[in-house]
């Protein structure tokens, strides 16, 4: 066992977890956050997508006493009261979901990639970037052009 | 219209949740004291069970049972059924072999379960899972659907000689014969239509719990269609009476057809909470998706299709064996029979069809509908060998497809099919037009001169959707109707309720269907609630496959309104002293028409609750059902034109 002590959408939280205890296992099963999902367990799929300190982590293949320390925010985090996050917003105007299990990892994919390019994110470092992400119902055109969107509004 | 009925541009309604993290899937579902189910599956594709150790498993901490196929079947639990009848050309019905839900004597794929573990956390079960020993005789195994034909083949099921389902025929083979014997050209192909695996996004999930106090059980699961699964859970499995047996099937993350069966984990885990009185849960992991997930299409088809003088098609013949995999999938025997050989028409007027199908068991992994379920691998038959016709003929493959499209409708195909409407010419010319096929030439020259190859191809696609009616596929051995059902449930307040036996599992019924509802009263799409997925709260229904909801399940809610519609009106006629024939809804707004006597629609329906002024004889509430069994299929046509530039140098494509 190892105490884990870190903050998850601005929350300080400590538990006791198994040293296996996968970082997205204790998001669902200890912190109850089902919003991250697991599609494959392998890091194929990016439905477990998070950001550790900043960065979109895959979930699935980190352990919880890895992110010891960190700041971790989930798709639970991301609006602000009753306000959407601009990417959450622009997922739902462009019609960037349907059965939307994989959509907390492409939103928190897409929050990502607008943090580090800011709104010169084009098309084609959008489809390259999402590589790891995988959506098996809309297809990606909607996806890029809502992330695309909200690249554009955060200028 | 309305601002947002039928056809509006609105934002869809469950997004909300799913772009906040809210949506709640099957393995979202905790429950105090839920234990998790683990299976202990074949490693190889064909053995015999000699014997299984569990001993050491029991012991390992956390678990609390330890389960196979012996006691399954000891408890009475019944073997997996195919609701599809299929009787072969001989008249004989399919031979259908044996499916536990836990393997008893032989496992006949990899993946094929064995044992399961039940043990409070699902590391502890997936560590017993591990230490449960099978003793197996390893056979020799095949896994080619025409090898599984052949002399020698490993034989699957005592049920099936020669591993043959059945050997099945559809159309006039001598009249198909003479005409390719008559024709002035014959194009021949040998086609795989290749085997996948459907992959939703969320991976299968089962929760069962077992209320003893009252011998209830309930089912969290991710299904496409759960009155189905409680109907074939009860009436064939025996794991639960139905009326002690609740489905909940909630957000579920995708479909694609592999979540219309009941699988051997949804059983095991209902009998299991029983027998050990303790919840349990089962989530597959990607690997398990892979594994038994039913997959999809694998045929091996050939075909010839006869020309005349004219280009005209004058015969289509068909000879296709379709791999099954190990088992008979719940809707397994359809797909390459009535789902495939009906739509060998394709857009093209075609006098003789013959389709011989021979289903075969291997040892692979049991096969069953797959987006689209047969009408995609006829649709590749069809344009492959058109296509490849052109070709041969030396004629455009548009001009050839022009030159047979079907022109005349209703259109009778031989192959039992009755097209309503289409205009197969509209829809190819808009997609040449899109993609600018008349320009292909010269792009391609631009190709070659880059060092660089440029192809272009055609697909003039039907399909057959909304599957119905019941009474015809009935007489063609489904074991179900495949209608649909709904339930409109107006509130005192003007509030609408639909409860529909659809399912959605990303589909966005709850904006499409809340549309239909604004579309008829003018009420906005936020005050409707499209209730689904829970045998407790919807009475009965068919599901969602086949691209049936649309067709089939907005046609029974069209239903359901017109009723609520008219007894509204009723109502309105009898407190504004008007004629019901005047009355009209708009808006939300119930009006005489004419004249400026009106009320709110939420005043009409708080009359009818409050029921202190109505008609001589009605009875309060505004509440409709409506069962729809459609007449026909619909069928939906089109175009598709895909142009590739590849590059020969590095092999990549643009």
């Amino acid at each position: 066992m190892a105490d884990v002590s870190l903050t998850v959408n601005g929350k300080k939280v400590s538990r006791a977890v198994d040293d296996q205890t996968l970082l997205v296992d204790f998001l669902r099963n200890d912190l109850n956050l089902t919003g991250t999902h697991v599609g494959c367990d392998t890091s194929q799929c990016g439905a477990c997508v998070v950001h550790v300190d900043g960065n979109a982590v895959k979930s699935c293949t980190m352990l919880a006493a890895q992110a010891a320390g960190s700041e971790v925010s989930t798709v639970e985090g991301l609006a602000s009261g009753g306000d959407l996050h601009a990417v959450q917003a622009a997922f739902k105007e462009h019609h960037g979901l349907q059965c939307g299990f994989c959509t907390p990892g492409m939103i928190m994919a897409a929050v990502d990639m607008i943090n580090k390019h800011g709104s010169s994110l084009d098309e084609a470092t959008i489809r390259s970037e999402l590589e790891g992400n995988i959506c098996r119902c809309t297809g990606y055109h909607n996806i890029v052009k809502a992330i695309s969107a909200a690249a554009q509004a955060s200028a | 219209m309305g601002m947002e009925g039928i056809g509006a541009r609105v934002t869809r309604k469950e997004d909300q949740r799913f772009i906040t993290g809210k949506g709640r899937y099957t393995d979202d579902f905790k429950v105090a004291g839920m234990n998790h189910a683990v299976f202990v599956r074949s490693p190889h594709a064909h053995a015999k069970i000699n014997g299984i150790d569990k001993s050491e498993a029991e012991g390992m901490p956390g678990v609390e049972a330890v389960l196979d196929g012996q006691q399954l079947t000891g408890d009475g639990i019944g073997n997996l059924i195919c609701g599809w009848m299929i009787h072969s050309k001989d008249g004989s019905p399919m031979n259908m072999g044996a499916w536990s839900a836990l393997a008893t004597e032989f496992v006949r794929y990899v993946g094929d379960a064995v044992a399961v573990v039940i043990a409070e956390t699902k590391e502890q079960a997936r560590n017993a899972a591990e230490a449960v020993s099978v003793d197996y005789d390893v056979l020799d195994s095949v896994v080619d659907p025409e090898a599984a034909l052949g002399s020698g083949a490993p034989q699957l099921h005592p049920e099936a000689a020669s591993n043959t389902i059945y050997d099945w025929e559809l159309g006039d083979s001598s009249a198909v014969d003479a005409a390719i014997a008559g024709a002035a050209h014959v194009t021949s192909i040998d086609i795989r239509n290749n085997r996948l695996v459907p992959n939703p996004m969320e991976p299968r999930s089962a929760l069962a719990q077992y209320d003893d106090a009252e011998e209830h059980f309930t089912l969290h699961t991710t299904s496409q269609n759960p009155h189905v699964a409680r109907l074939v859970l009860s009436a064939f499995y025996q794991v639960a009476p139905e009326h002690k047996l609740r489905v909940i099937a909630p957000d579920v993350g995708g479909g694609f057809g592999s979540k219309i069966y009941i699988y051997p984990e949804e059983i095991v885990c209902l009998w299991a909470s029983r027998k050990c009185n303790v919840p349990v849960k089962w989530t597959a992991d990607r690997t398990e998706a892979f594994l038994v997930d039913a997959h999809g299409r694998d045929h091996v088809t050939t075909a010839q299709i006869a020309f005349d003088a004219d280009n005209k098609i004058t015969g289509f013949k068909v000879d296709t064996i379709a791999n099954l995999g190990a088992y008979m999938s719940l809707f397994s025997s359809c797909v390459p029979t009535y789902l495939y050989a009906t739509l060998l028409s394709g857009q093209y007027n075609i006098s003789n069809i013959h389709c011989n199908v021979r289903a075969v068991y291997t040892n692979t992994a049991p096969v069953d509908a797959y987006r689209g379920a047969g009408r995609p691998e006829a649709t590749y038959l069809v344009e492959r060998i058109i296509e490849k016709a052109a070709h041969e003929l030396g004629v455009s493959p548009a001009d050839l497809r022009r030159t047979n499209f079907i022109q005349e409708f209703p259109h009778e195909t031989p192959v039992i099919m009755a097209y309503d409407a289409g205009d197969y010419n509209a829809t190819l010319d808009a997609a040449l037009a899109a993609a600018d096929y008349d320009g292909f030439a010269a792009r391609r020259a631009e190709s070659e001169a880059n060092g660089k190859k440029r192809g272009i191809g055609l697909s003039c696609y039907i399909e057959a959707c909304g599957i119905a009616p019941s009474a015809a596929v009935g007489s063609l051995g489904a074991g179900v109707g495949l209608w649909e059902s709904a339930e409109v449930r107006v509130n005192p307040v003007g509030t609408v309720e639909v409860l529909t036996g659809s399912h959605s599992h990303g589909q966005g019924h709850e904006t499409t269907f809340a549309q239909v509802v604004s579309e008829r009263f003018g009420v906005p799409v936020d005050n409707v609630q499209i209730v689904h997925g829970d045998t407790d709260k919807v009475q009965f229904g068919m599901g969602t496959y086949g691209s049936r909801s649309g067709a089939v399940g907005m046609s029974a809610i069209h239903n359901a309104l017109d009723k609520v519609e008219a007894k509204a009106k009723k109502i309105a006629a009898h407190v504004l002293e008007a004629a019901e024939g005047d009355i009209v809804i708009e808006d939300a707004v119930v009006k005489v028409a004419g004249t400026d006597k009106q009320m709110g629609w939420h005043e009409v329906c708080l009359a009818a609750y409050t029921a202190h002024n109505l008609p001589e004889g009605m009875e309060p509430g505004l509440k409709e059902g409506a069962f729809y069994d459609p007449a026909n299929f619909t069928f939906p046509a089109g175009a598709y034109v895909c142009e590739v530039e590849i590059d020969p140098k590095t092999g990549s494509t643009e």
